[in-house]
């Protein structure tokens, strides 16, 4: 606290407030401070233009109004308050999950309405209401050439005959066959026409479809690169942990959040424990630092080994999901599966789904096990655990596509009897794009009903056992802990399934949202009922851009599939908007050719080399710049850090130099005194 | 503001009057304020109170109140944050967190878990990491710095009324 005659004029370092045109917010000191401030600058006279002072009271009122809205818009967030509860019992790393799962549900939202209001309340609309205005026009496309073999390649017809029992309704809902097969919900419903509104303007269904999918993942993209470059910056700055480590647990280690006395001291607990793991790894280091070379040379070479037992046993997995997948491929198009057994039935509709959750599962309980006897760091540890389990997910659903792309495509090769016709498998797929669809319907699905099926047979029980049962193991097993990672990954996981699957089936996003609400209430009760809060707790901000780097990550690999259907595969001929067409892409060109003379040159000279080259190379100029321009400002930081340094060593050595002429002096004025004393004695002696 | 005066009155309804227009010179003294549900856990709500009181006993007048709430929350600039934290860390009020500032800090963060030779190994690796000008105490300009580059503290810094 600031003495009285200093707290008018100086705050702490010393600036004059007088002429510091800061906002009052940002000034140190008290409501009497801030006041005298206040007034001093309003009687302050200041001669400035009529422009001037327009310009600064429109600025106070931008400024503002620009504040009341953001007090609006954080008033209509959803499920503020819950957020809030969680952060007071749990702290804001695992608040932060929720945070990312709140962005989701926005996100798929979002999607839903973008994908609704384009695509299908139009064709609905087109549909139901047959205005005279209106004429179904046939679009120009690729017509069929009569004489080749491809009559059969149009023959498509899911519709079912005669009496549908019951299970039948069932089967269809879980695993989007039958009724649902030709609704809305698939590609295959979606006619490949245009629609004449007007004279002049006609809605164009199959551009409509490729511009929205395309749109789609573009918004997504452009969403989450904003949301994450926030979360770079940061991690940016504090990129020299070991740095920093001790003194941004020391004095940024408190949460203030926390209100609850248990929480607080779970909270306590977990500093400390985090403090004494701290200096547990300095010794380990150092240790490992002492390490001889043979010593070095065992542990290397039984890295090198675990490694590529890790990748063998991913490969098996992989292995595995691609048999699945051709398995139940071939058992779905035998009639012998559709009318047996119920339950059999769907166990082959979701063999792929089972496989690949039951792979996700085991895999990190063994990797687990691995990184034990690996004898990394801890930190370490826990980045490839988490760096091998998210390669883990991803790439096993990019294995179920592969093995979907083999069986459709007849692995690439056309002059296979079952392609050579249609270029695309047309016997087992005659509208390969709803399979693709469904398939990844079923494992969205499937993933929910693991969820659920989880916390009811896993969590709910683990809580009564120790509840009840006070016996030494159970008590020492514990009670759920809320892994905070491995939740990230599920959800990642199934964000991922809903981009790659919303080019095939339009309303899956509505299913994502509607998925992901639920989740969030379920994963709300399941924290506040089944778990404590865990030992070592995720730093807030590092996990938010560990999230958003895995969302990321994940629509990368969705966008793979849906570019190469849209470029490379042949669409089916017996469904969907693109059944006239040789490749999906070929609808814009098309629709560009339609377009006046102007306009049609423009986009051709953006498309072409001519424009495509030095813009590639303009980039790179400008990364470079950038890359040179980061390290030179690290160097110039470098540099100052070292003068701070010297400048403080010259002020103790000047410090030194004035309390020794100080002393020299003294020395000085004792001798002239003693000299002037003696001198004077001498004179009085007469 | 009326929120937060509605809290002030609730800690001693009989001293606090509802009407401010004379300007009366109340204040709350520290047991009321550390009672507090939003500051009763806190660790360092003594040395919070009393960086935010006028006469640096921990007596609060509504002013101050209404100062520490306002540096707490959440549109409070990342500097002024680090200005009052510099504040309730520095225990010996030198404007300066020293060895022994850093051992009181530590010792409430942990509730004395820690052994003496533990707390003694944080603190000097705490100096090391921050200390800039090498006087084996931080000033407020070490503090500072390497307040920026700690990416939680806006987020830990929080009161919620």
């Amino acid at each position: 606290v600031e003495e009285a005659e200093n707290r008018e004029t100086q705050d702490q370092d010393g600036y004059w407030l007088e002429d510091d045109s800061r906002p009052l917010k940002e000034i140190p000191l008290p409501m009497q401070g801030k006041r005298a401030v206040r007034d001093r600058r309003q009687m302050k006279i200041q001669i400035i233009s009529s422009w001037e002072s327009w310009k600064k009271s429109h600025l106070k009122s931008l400024k503002r109004f620009q504040l009341e809205a953001a007090d609006v818009l954080s008033r209509m967030e959803v499920w503020k308050s819950s957020l809030h509860k969680i952060e007071g019992k749990f702290g804001t790393g695992i608040q932060s999950y929720f945070n990312f799962l709140r962005f989701l549900v926005m996100l798929n939202f979002a999607m839903f309405l973008l994908t609704a209001a384009v695509l299908v309340i139009p064709n609905i609309v087109f549909m139901t209401v047959d205005l005279q205005g209106w004429t179904l026009l046939n679009t120009t496309g690729m017509m069929e050439n009569p004489d080749s073999k491809s009559g059969n390649c149009s023959l498509y017809n899911p519709t079912q005959e005669g009496l549908v029992s019951f299970y039948t309704y069932i089967m269809d809902l879980l695993s989007g066959t039958g009724f649902l097969e030709l609704s809305y919900l698939f590609y295959g419903y979606y006619k490949d026409t245009d629609v004449g509104l007007t004279t002049a303007f006609s809605y164009n269904i199959p551009l409509a479809y490729l511009l929205t999918s395309l749109f789609y993942l573009l918004v997504s993209l452009i969403w989450l690169v904003r949301r994450s470059v926030q979360g770079f910056k940061l991690n940016l700055v504090s990129s020299d942990e070991a740095l920093t480590n001790y003194s941004n647990k020391v004095f940024a280690g408190w949460d203030f959040c926390i209100i609850q006395e248990k929480a607080t001291q779970l909270k306590h607990n977990s500093i400390h424990y985090e403090l004494q793991m701290d200096l547990e790894e300095e010794a380990i280091r150092e240790k490992i630092a002492e390490w001889t070379t043979r010593q070095k040379f065992c542990i290397y070479s039984l890295r090198l080994l675990l490694n590529l037992l890790v990748i063998g046993l991913l490969g098996a997995s992989f292995f595995c999901i691609y048999i699945a997948t051709q398995y139940s491929q071939i058992l779905l198009n035998q009639d012998s599966v559709a009318s047996s057994n119920f339950f059999l039935s769907l166990l082959v509709q979701y063999l792929p789904s089972i496989v690949i959750t039951a792979a996700n599962f085991t895999m990190p309980i063994l990797f687990n096990i691995i990184i034990g006897i690996e004898k990394y760091s801890r930190t370490t540890e826990i980045k490839l655990t988490l760096l091998r389990s998210v390669f883990l997910r991803l790439a096993s659903l990019g294995m179920l596509l592969f093995s979907l792309w083999t069986e459709i495509t007849c692995a690439g090769d056309m002059d296979e009897s079952d392609c050579s016709g249609c270029h695309y498998n047309y016997r087992r797929y005659p509208c390969w794009e709803t399979r693709i669809g469904q398939e990844m319907y079923k494992l969205i699905i499937f993933d929910f009903i693991t969820i659920v099926v989880v916390m009811l047979l896993v969590d709910f029980p683990r809580k009564i056992l120790v509840q009840h049962c006070s016996c030494k193991p159970v008590q020492l097993w514990g009670q759920q802990e809320f892994l905070v990672p491995q939740n990230v990954l599920d959800i990642v996981y199934g964000q991922t399934i809903c981009w790659i699957g919303t080019f095939y089936s339009p309303l899956l996003p509505l299913l994502n949202t509607v998925k992901y609400f639920i989740i969030f209430y379920l994963k709300k009760l399941t924290l506040f009922v089944n778990c404590r809060p865990a030992n070592r707790t995720f730093r807030a901000s590092s996990s938010n851009f560990f999230f958003l780097v895995v969302l990321l990550m994940g629509l990368i690999l969705s966008c793979v599939p849906v570019l190469y259907s849209i470029m490379v595969i042949t669409p089916s001929k017996g469904c969907g908007p693109f059944r006239t067409q040789q490749k999906i892409w070929d609808i814009l060109p098309n629709s560009i050719e339609g377009l006046p003379r102007v306009t049609r040159e423009f986009l051709f000279f953006i498309g072409s080399q001519a424009f495509a080259v030095p813009l590639f190379v303009l980039s790179c100029i400008l990364l470079f710049y950038v890359v040179s321009l980061a390290g030179a400002y690290g160097q110039r930081v470098n540099l100052l850090k070292a003068q701070l340094q010297r400048e403080e060593q010259d002020k103790h050595f000047l410090v030194k130099q004035i309390a020794e002429m100080g002393r020299a002096n003294q020395k000085n004025n004792n001798n002239r005194v003693s000299f002037f004393s003696s001198l004077m004695k001498t004179v009085d002696k007469p | 503001i009326c929120r937060l005066h509605g809290r002030y009155h609730e800690l001693a309804p009989n001293i606090v009057p509802m009407d401010y227009t004379n300007e009366p010179d109340v204040k709350l003294p520290i047991q009321l304020i550390i009672n507090m549900p939003e500051l009763k856990e806190n660790p360092f709500k003594q040395r919070i109170v009393e960086a935010f009181s006028e006469d640096s006993q921990g007596n609060l007048s509504f002013n101050d109140f209404v100062d520490m709430f306002s540096v707490l929350s959440e549109t409070a600039p990342r500097e002024l944050k680090a200005i009052y934290a510099f504040k309730i860390y520095d225990f010996n009020t030198d404007n300066y967190i020293c060895k022994s500032d850093l051992e009181k800090t530590l010792t409430k963060l942990t509730r004395e878990e820690l052994t003496p030779e533990e707390v003694t190994l944080v603190c000097e690796k705490v100096i090391e990491e921050a200390d800039l000008d090498g006087d084996g105490k931080l000033a407020f300009a070490d503090f500072e710095n390497m307040i920026s580059r700690a990416p939680d503290f806006l987020r830990y810094t929080l009161v919620r009324y």
